[in-house]
């Protein structure tokens, strides 16, 4: 076990340049650089758009661009530089985390939460007036998209007299030390993304955990169990559902760099302070090493979520060995 | 009684904040920024689009970073926000020379926020290390810098600071008041210039957004407070703040300045009618909606204001003078080609559909409001919507529909088309581009509409690649802010880019009669001290521009913002001008 994650971990390094030399050559290929936005500014002078060019490197051919890049991470562990803020990109990234990961993470809990007891409820009802019911839920989640269930939700709250339009706090709690108020404040903001950014997820989980469930209850082991006489309880959650759970825990390690790039437009709309709105200024600005420290980033989590996924996938299914 | 009276006065006058720290000679602002004396305390709420990317003035070039910065810094000579005229801020006077070339400022006594004393050190600081630095990215090195010669900068005494020009600059203390002083107690360090071993350029790294507060110092009526990343800004009084009302109570009024962050207008406009930000910018589009919950009685007030600042940028049209096609390109170029082209364009009719009726006829660009530099020949000048007139002159350029198709053909017998350009971000243009598409379609000239993110129109057209397009860009109040734009061989005089060679200097050769005109103007008004000659030359530009049209200008957009009424002194004054400062603005009991 240990050989195979230290070898899956050792495979992660040129993994890694390979993403990284790719993400860089697709921010290269992109017309404009950083400065692009300044040319329009009756302020900035041509000979200013010049001056910043020369000063970020800008003016020097790409793979010295990349090499530099990479160069300060091995020598020093420095990322680089953003454009726009003037500071190192991994301060810049962890300022940003905390939300971000509350977020997210709430998010991907609420629809794990509320997903598997659905789904299991709607296979083993199937066709009950109660799994119709939660399978239409379920399309309509699928079907809205996030940010736009994000305003209506938000016009709703407007409607019926609530204040918590955007953002994850009342502006008088936002920096304030916490307190059972500040508390209260955040879980009357949190509903709307949780809702929001959640459902999709939830409904998309909701179909997979039935469809699953529903194969494994046909399977012999199952009608096995039943003749045993074991009671429908141990039936479903000791055997069915242990393994029509399966594929989910992939899905569950995929899921890891949702948990700082997440749902881009709905952040903006919400009002978040998470970094998928940042990620994307970064992007349209040309703030090119913000962007790939943020993409490594994240395909560091991916690579990292797929090796927990096997591993947890091991640890649930005695039929996977890795030997 | 009387003397509980007394000892409750005395009381009153103690808990009213920082009065003792006073300078000694504080500024009155303009009585016309008040519509009463407010009181103190609370906060004042604002909106802002997105996260300052610096604290830095001089690091970054950042809207919301200035928005903020402005609050905090102050500039020698200011803009007064009631009429736009020039009036004393860190300097109390100021002379200039019988030459014109040496301009004296003497400062006023005040203190940083820190409680250093303010003095010509910082000024020269400011001028010298930073403003003028080419390495600071916020740099206005080209604002001071006539002829290829920088102003020079000399402290006389510690209150005491003389500029020297290389020439004499009309525009001189109208740029300066753009220029806001920081401390060089604070900033020295990061100069490379002053330092052994410091970088050029360092100084953008320094007042980031991760620097503490407390460092942040400054003269304004405001200084930082707190930064909670990406989601508030808080602001609270300058204890040494010399700003003071006509009553000669200490400014600011309110205890806190807020400003949320809310990229998303549409959130920003939720949280305007849910209480939680006091006061926006809207556009027309929200005009009506805004204004329907004002009259059911909603606790806020829509205003409409005539414009005077350089946003909302008036919309022009502009044709290619260096399009591919050259037949085109003589077209394009032809005067009486764009003056037919004015002639379709419905003004009225635009104000009427695209804003709502908010919105005003522009300037050729200066503003009607702006007093001390508009020309009213213009109005005489500028063509009405005429299709006949439009039609005659087309004619008579030969561009007549031959073949009875009912397409116009140009003189060589192909079919006249045109495409149209523009940002489809931006709602008001693509309206008008839909109008002028539905109107030239008419005249037989079928328009093909282009429209494209802005990002992109933005690098159509520094490529010259386009034929006709719809563009904005503000109109300051002094043409010598805007010469980059308007003045011939200048970067983003963007319809005839052949008046610029490949180093982004103007080639006077290429250009007509007329724009070489414009050319003179500029170069003339530039080094003019003498306001009523500047006026002139800036007159005689408006009216080229009138009659040549080498842009179209279409409309100008009036200033609409939506305050809530618990906020005191933001109104419409007599002349229509929204007036309403944060330093002035209070919150009612």
């Amino acid at each position: 076990m240990a050989r195979y994650i230290l070898r899956r971990l050792a495979i992660m390094v040129p993994m890694m340049v390979l993403i990284s030399i790719l993400c860089f050559a697709v921010i290269k290929l992109q017309p404009g650089d950083f400065t692009t936005q300044y040319l329009t500014d009756p302020r900035v002078t041509p000979e200013m758009v010049a001056q910043i060019r020369a000063r970020l490197g800008l003016d020097q051919p790409a793979p010295l661009q990349y090499w530099t890049w990479v160069k300060g991470i091995l020598t020093r562990g420095d990322f680089g530089y953003s454009f726009a803020y003037k500071r190192p990109v991994q301060e810049l990234i962890w300022e940003r985390l905390g939300w971000t990961v509350v977020v997210a993470g709430a998010t991907m809990l609420f629809s794990w939460v509320v997903a598997i007891p659905i789904g299991i409820y709607s296979a083993t009802h199937k066709y009950s007036f109660l799994d119709y019911f939660l399978t239409f839920i379920g399309f309509i989640g699928v079907s809205i998209p996030s940010f736009f269930l994000a305003l209506v939700l938000m016009y709703l709250s407007l409607r019926l007299g609530g204040t918590a339009v955007g953002g994850l706090f009342s502006q008088q709690y936002i920096g304030a030390p916490w307190t059972w108020a500040k508390f209260v404040d955040l879980l009357k903001h949190l509903w709307i993304p949780l809702i929001a950014i959640g459902l999709s997820g939830t409904a998309g989980l909701i179909r997979l955990m039935r469809a699953n469930l529903l194969d494994v209850l046909q399977a012999q082991y199952v009608v096995t169990a039943r003749a045993k006489g074991l009671s429908e309880r141990v039936v479903i959650y000791k055997h069915a559902v242990r393994n029509a759970i399966n594929p989910l825990i992939s899905l569950l390690g995929m899921q890891l760099p949702e948990l700082i790039s997440g749902t881009i437009v709905t952040s903006i709309v919400l009002n978040l302070p998470t970094m998928g709105p940042f990620f994307y200024d970064a992007l349209i600005n040309g703030d090119q090493y913000l962007v790939m420290t943020f993409l490594m980033f994240s395909a560091f989590l991916m690579l990292l979520g797929n090796l927990i996924a096997d591993i947890l996938l091991a640890w649930s299914d005695p039929r996977i060995r890795f030997e | 009684m009387k003397r509980v009276a007394l000892v409750l006065l005395l009381l009153l006058a103690l808990a009213l904040p920082a009065a003792a720290q006073l300078p000694p000679n504080p500024a009155v602002v303009d009585p016309a920024l008040f519509e009463e004396i407010g009181t103190y305390g609370g906060e004042l709420v604002l909106g802002l689009s997105a996260a300052p990317r610096s604290f830095n003035f001089y690091g970054v070039i950042d809207n919301n970073a200035y928005t903020v910065l402005y609050n905090i810094l102050d500039p020698l000579v200011a803009e007064n926000p009631a009429t736009g005229e020039l009036i004393p801020a860190l300097a109390e006077r100021w002379e200039v020379d019988e030459t014109g070339t040496q301009v004296t400022f003497y400062l006023r006594d005040v203190l940083w926020s820190d409680g250093t004393p303010f003095t010509a050190d910082d000024v020269v600081f400011t001028m010298v290390h930073v403003v003028m630095n080419p390495n600071a990215e916020g740099n206005s090195v080209d604002r001071f810098t006539l002829g290829g010669q920088p102003v020079l900068w000399e402290k006389v005494d510690d209150r005491t600071v003389k500029a020297i020009l290389p020439s004499p600059y009309g525009a001189f203390t109208r740029v300066l008041s753009h220029a806001l002083m920081v401390p060089k107690h604070k900033l020295e360090p990061y100069i490379a210039a002053l330092n052994r071993g410091v970088e050029p350029g360092t100084i953008n790294q320094a007042w980031t957004t991760d620097t503490p507060v407390e460092d942040i110092v400054g003269t304004g009526p405001f200084v930082l407070s707190e930064y909670i990343v990406d989601q508030k800004i808080t602001l609270k009084r300058n204890p040494y703040s010399w700003r003071v009302d006509p009553e000669g109570n200490q400014l600011p009024y309110v205890d806190r300045l807020v400003y949320l962050i809310v990229q998303d207008p549409e959130v920003m406009l939720a949280q305007f009618r849910a209480g939680e930000i006091h006061r926006i910018t809207i556009t027309g589009q929200n005009y009506p909606a805004l204004k329907r919950e004002e009259l059911a009685g909603a606790n806020y007030r829509v205003l409409t204001g005539s414009p005077v600042s350089p946003t909302p940028s008036p919309p022009h049209l502009s044709f290619n003078w260096d399009v591919d096609d050259a037949e085109k390109r003589e077209i394009f170029r032809n005067d009486k080609f764009r003056q037919a082209m004015e002639y379709t364009i419905d003004r009225h009719r635009i104000i009427e559909d695209v804003y709502n009726t908010l919105a005003i006829i522009p300037g050729v660009p200066v503003l009607p409001a702006n007093k001390a530099f508009y020309n009213p020949e213009i109005e005489k000048i500028m063509r009405p919507y005429d299709l006949d007139k439009a039609k005659e002159l087309l004619e008579e350029l030969g561009i007549v529909d031959r073949d009875g198709d009912g397409i116009r053909e140009l003189p060589s017998g192909r079919p006249f088309e045109l495409t149209l350009t523009t940002a489809v971000n931006v709602q008001a243009h693509n309206d008008i581009a839909v109008i002028l598409k539905n109107e030239w379609d008419q005249l037989g000239i079928p328009t093909h509409l282009q429209l494209i993110s802005s990002a992109l129109v933005g690098e159509r057209r520094s490529a010259g690649e386009f034929e006709v397009m719809i563009e904005a860009f503000g109109n300051q109040p002094d043409p010598q802010l805007r010469k980059a734009i308007w003045q011939p061989g200048r970067a983003l005089y963007y319809w005839h880019r052949s008046t610029m060679d490949e180093n982004q200097q103007p080639v006077l050769e290429n250009m007509v009669d007329w724009e070489r005109r414009v050319f003179d103007l500029f170069e003339l008004g530039e080094v003019e001290m003498d306001v009523a000659q500047r006026k002139a030359y800036y007159d005689e530009w408006q009216e080229i521009y009138a009659d040549k049209v080498p842009v179209i200008f279409i409309a100008k957009g009036m200033e609409l913002a939506a305050v809530s009424n618990a906020v005191g002194n933001v109104f419409i004054q007599e002349n229509g001008q929204i007036i309403g400062t944060n330093y002035t603005a209070f919150i009612k009991q």
